[in-house]
C-alpha cells in the first residue's frame, strides 16, 4: 500500500476534560497534529472523520464538528462505527490516487454521555431492546461464551485486566490513575456474570488526529519524513444477533486481521513485533491473547490500550496512533525495542459485533 | 496513481410512501438490496463490501440500525461501513463505495440504506436537534425555518418570485407520475402551490418536500464486473464533496468565501468534479442533472453554481422551459427531492436516479442520449455539499 502517516497528535485524556468543549478538544488535536506534520491545514486535500452522534449527544454531530477538525472548505466524509474506520477510509481516499494528503480525526467525550442508555437504544425495538441489553450485558454475555470456549476464569481475567492497568503506568499518554489492587478487581461487584466491575477499562475522554499522505506526495516532498507506512488493513462484521455461535466464534476479529496481514504481505501475526487491541474488559484480553496463540506475549498491548485511555469510540484510533509510535521509535516509556511492524485493533458493535485491524510499518 | 474505472452496476429502490406498516427497516434495506443485485445480475456472495447509508438514527430511535440490517443485506462477514453526513449521506455513502473499488481493494461494494422519516412524531424537531446547543437550539430553527432564511435572501437578491418556484414544483410533480417510486406526484397548479398553507415565509407546504419512508441501493463495481454483467453500467467519472461552516450568518457579508443563499460551494465541487470527468461545458455536456433540491428554490442557485447558467438566470431558465427535457440540461426527471423525501438515502436515491437515465432504464422518464448526468446531495445547514457526474464511458484522470 502506498499510504503514509506523516505525523499524529493523541490529545492529553482524562476521565474527564472539562474546561474544553468537544468542537475545542477537535480543534486542538487536529492543529496539533498539523504542526507535528508541518504542514498547513490549506495543504489538506481531504479530511475523513468518524464520530458517534448519540455519544455526542448530537443527531448530526459533524455539523459543529467537521470544521474543527479541518474540513472547512475540504473534501470531507463522516463514517460512524468507530474511530480506526477513519483511517481506514482515508486511506481507501489516498490510495484511490484521487487525494495525496488527508487528516483523520475521531474524538469521543464519554464522560458528557448516557453510557450505557445510548448502548441500550442501540437495540432492535422488538426482541432486544425489551431484555435491557446494554454494553456491559453484552460484554457480560461475550465473557461466559469466552470462559466456555477457552476455559477463561476469573483469575485469568484479573490477571489480563492487572497486566494492562501495570503497562498504562508507564505510558505518558495514559490517564494516571495507578494501578488497582488484585483484590480491588477480584472483589468488585458483578455487572454481568462473569464481569465484574474491576474487569472493565474505565471510559475517558480523548480524540485523535493523524495527516495521511500518499507516495505521490511525499517524492514531491522529500524534506519530509513519515512516521510509519499503512501496510495493510481490513475489517469485517458479524451477524447483530447474539446467538452462541456469534458470541464465540470470533469470526470478525479473525478476518479482519487475515485480511490486513495480507495486504501488509504477512503470513500472520509472528512478523508483527507490537499488537494493540481494543480489549473493553479484561476477557476481551485473555479472549484475544487465547484465540490467536498470543497468551503471555510481551508484544501484546504495550500502552495499556484501554486501560490507559479508553474514550469508547475513539479507542481503536488511539491504538493505531501508539501503534504507529511503535514503529517510528517514539513511544517513550512503553517502546518495544526494534518494532518494525505494529498492528492496530479496533471493535464495535454489541460484543464485538464488528472488528477492524491496520498494521504499520517503520519506514526506513 | 490508481485510476481504476469504477461504475455503478445495479439500482434498486422500494416505493417511497409515509409509511410501510408490513416492513421493519430492515426488511426495507432488504428489499433495496434485493433490487439492486437482481438489476447488476450479481448474488450477494459476489458483493465483497457493504456502505450503508443512513442520517440521524433518532428518526427510527434505534442506534444500531445499520448493524441491525447486517444479516438482513447479506452483509455478514464482509467490511461493513456506515457514512452519515447528514442529509448528504447517499452522496457521501456512494462516493465512500467509490472509494472502496477506486482504491483496489474490492471489486463489487453494495451501497444501501433505508429511512423512516415519519416514523418520528416530529421529525422537524429532531432536526432542530442538529443545531449548537447554546447558540442555535433555541429560537425554533430546522431545516424548513433554515432553508426559509436562505430562500428570502436569495429572492431578494436575485428577484426570484414565488410564482417561479412554484412552477418548479409544478414540474417535479407531474415528471414524479412516470416515477413509480416517487412519494408525491400529480397534476397542480400554480395557484395551488401559492394557495397552499405558509409553514415559513416563503416556504409553503407545496414548495416543501415530504417525508418520506423506503429504501434504495446501489451496486458499484469495477470494470471487469461492471462489462460482465451489464450492457451499460453507469460510470463514475467524477466524484467531490464540500464542507462548509455550520454557522450561516458566517456565510453572508463581505467577508465570507460563500453565501448561503447562492449554495456556491458548489462551484469547488464542481469544478473539482468537472475536472476528473472532463466535463468543460456543462451544459452541452451534461444532458441530466438530479439535483437535491428539498425546497422549491433549491434548484436555482445549484443549477448557477453548477455552471449551467449565470447567477440570478435559473429562474427565468426555467420559467421558460429551460430545465424541462429538451431544454438545456433535464432537471430533475424523477421528481426530485421535493418529491420524495427518505432523509438518509436521498442522496442515493439522486445517484439512483441519475444512474438510470445513464443506463438507459429509466422507464417512462427515460431521456435520450444521455452521456453524462450530475447528481447532488446537500446536508447540515447546507454545509455538505456532494457532486457526482456519472457517464456513459469510462473517463481517465489526467
Amino acid at each position: 500500500m502506498k499510504t503514509y502517516v506523516l505525523n499524529l497528535a493523541i490529545h492529553p485524556p482524562a476521565t474527564r476534560i472539562g474546561g474544553k468543549r468537544l468542537e475545542e478538544l477537535v480543534f486542538d488535536v487536529t492543529r496539533q497534529a498539523l504542526a507535528a506534520a508541518g504542514v498547513e491545514r490549506e495543504e489538506v486535500d481531504n479530511v475523513t472523520i468518524a464520530g458517534c452522534d448519540e455519544l455526542d449527544g448530537r443527531s448530526i454531530s459533524s455539523m459543529l464538528l467537521a470544521m474543527p477538525a479541518g474540513a472547512y472548505m475540504k473534501d470531507e466524509i463522516k463514517c460512524t462505527d468507530t474511530g480506526l474506520y477513519a483511517l481506514l477510509l482515508g486511506a481507501m481516499r489516498i490510495e484511490s490516487g484521487l487525494h495525496d494528503i488527508g487528516l483523520v480525526v475521531s474524538w469521543n467525550k464519554s464522560s458528557t454521555a448516557p453510557f450505557e442508555d445510548v448502548m441500550l437504544m442501540r437495540c432492535d425495538p422488538f426482541f432486544v431492546r425489551p431484555v435491557g441489553l446494554n454494553a456491559s450485558i453484552a460484554d457480560g454475555l461475550f465473557a461466559q461464551a469466552m470462559a466456555g470456549k477457552f476455559g477463561i476464569t476469573e483469575d485469568e481475567a484479573n490477571e489480563a485486566t492487572l497486566r494492562a492497568y501495570a503497562r498504562a503506568v508507564h505510558n505518558t499518554r495514559a490517564v494516571d490513575r495507578g494501578i488497582p489492587t488484585p483484590a480491588g478487581i477480584a472483589n468488585s461487584p458483578y455487572v454481568s456474570f462473569p464481569l465484574r466491575q474491576g474487569h472493565q477499562a474505565p471510559l475517558t475522554d480523548g480524540a485523535v488526529a493523524m495527516v495521511l499522505v500518499s507516495e505521490r506526495w511525499l517524492a514531491r516532498h522529500p524534506q519530509y519524513q513519515p512516521l510509519a507506512r499503512l501496510a495493510g488493513f481490513g475489517w469485517r462484521t458479524d451477524g447483530y444477533s447474539l446467538g452462541a455461535d456469534r458470541l464465540s466464534n470470533l469470526r470478525s476479529l479473525h478476518r479482519c486481521i487475515e485480511d490486513a496481514s495480507k495486504r501488509a504481505g504477512l503470513h500472520g501475526l509472528d512478523d508483527v513485533d507490537v499488537l494493540e487491541f481494543d480489549c473493553q474488559t479484561g476477557y476481551h484480553a485473555a479472549a484475544y491473547s487465547r484465540a490467536l496463540g498470543l497468551a503471555e506475549d510481551a508484544r501484546v498491548g504495550p500502552s495499556g490500550g484501554a486501560f490507559a485511555q479508553n474514550p469508547y469510540f475513539c479507542t481503536g484510533l488511539v491504538n493505531a496512533a501508539e501503534a504507529v509510535l511503535q514503529v517510528s521509535g517514539t513511544a517513550g516509556a512503553v517502546q518495544v525495542p526494534g518494532a518494525r511492524r505494529a498492528l492496530a485493533h479496533a471493535s464495535h458493535g454489541f460484543a464485538q459485533q464488528a472488528n477492524g485491524a491496520a498494521i504499520f510499518e517503520k519506514v526506513n | 496513481m490508481q485510476n481504476i474505472p469504477v461504475a455503478i452496476t445495479g439500482v434498486g429502490q422500494t416505493r417511497f410512501k409515509i409509511h410501510h406498516a408490513d416492513k421493519t427497516y430492515v426488511e426495507l434495506a432488504q428489499d433495496a438490496a434485493r433490487l439492486a443485485l437482481d438489476h447488476a445480475g450479481l448474488e450477494p456472495g459476489e458483493i465483497d463490501a457493504v456502505v450503508f447509508s443512513m442520517a440521524p438514527t433518532q428518526f427510527m430511535g434505534i442506534n444500531d440500525a445499520d448493524r441491525w440490517a447486517v444479516e438482513h443485506i447479506w452483509g455478514e462477514d464482509k467490511p461493513f461501513m456506515r457514512v452519515h453526513t447528514g442529509g448528504a449521506t447517499g452522496g457521501s455513502a456512494l462516493q465512500a463505495a467509490y472509494y472502496h473499488v477506486a482504491s483496489g481493494l474490492y471489486r463489487n461494494v453494495l451501497v444501501v440504506g433505508a429511512d423512516r422519516v415519519a416514523e418520528t412524531p416530529d421529525a422537524q424537531h429532531i432536526l432542530n436537534l442538529i443545531w449548537d446547543r447554546f447558540y442555535e437550539f433555541d429560537f425554533a430553527l430546522n431545516t424548513v425555518t433554515m432553508a426559509a432564511m436562505a430562500g428570502q435572501r436569495h429572492m431578494h437578491r436575485y428577484g426570484v418570485t414565488q410564482e417561479q418556484c412554484a412552477r418548479v414544483v409544478v414540474r417535479a410533480r407531474r415528471h414524479a407520475q412516470k416515477n413509480p417510486y416517487a412519494h408525491l406526484k400529480g397534476d397542480i397548479t400554480v395557484d395551488d402551490v401559492l394557495n397552499s398553507p405558509i409553514i415559513s415565509w416563503p416556504l409553503r407546504r407545496f414548495d416543501i418536500c415530504p417525508r418520506s419512508s423506503g429504501a434504495a441501493a446501489l451496486v458499484v463495481s469495477d470494470l471487469s464486473t461492471a462489462r460482465r454483467s451489464t450492457t451499460k453500467p453507469a460510470f463514475i467519472n467524477g466524484v467531490s464533496s464540500i464542507t462548509h461552516t455550520v454557522f450561516m450568518g458566517d456565510r453572508m457579508g463581505y467577508r465570507a468565501e460563500a453565501d448561503l443563499s447562492d449554495h456556491d460551494a458548489f462551484i469547488r465541487a464542481a469544478q473539482e468534479c468537472y475536472h476528473q470527468a472532463g466535463i468543460v461545458d456543462p451544459a452541452k455536456q451534461i444532458q441530466v442533472a438530479e439535483l437535491y433540491d428539498p425546497f422549491s428554490f433549491f434548484q436555482f442557485p445549484q443549477l448557477e453554481s453548477l455552471g449551467f447558467c449565470g447567477r440570478g438566470e435559473a429562474a427565468g431558465i426555467s420559467d421558460q422551459g429551460g430545465f424541462d427535457p429538451g431544454g438545456l440540461v433535464a432537471v430533475n426527471l424523477s421528481g426530485g427531492t421535493l418529491c420524495t423525501n427518505p432523509i438518509g438515502v436521498t442522496g442515493l436515491v439522486r445517484v439512483a436516479d441519475a444512474a438510470l437515465q445513464v443506463m438507459g432504464d429509466a422507464g417512462e422518464n427515460q431521456q435520450q442520449d444521455v452521456h453524462n448526468a450530475v447528481a447532488t446531495s446537500i446536508g447540515g445547514s447546507t454545509q455538505f455539499l456532494t457532486c457526482t457526474i456519472l457517464g456513459d464511458d469510462h473517463i481517465g484522470r489526467k
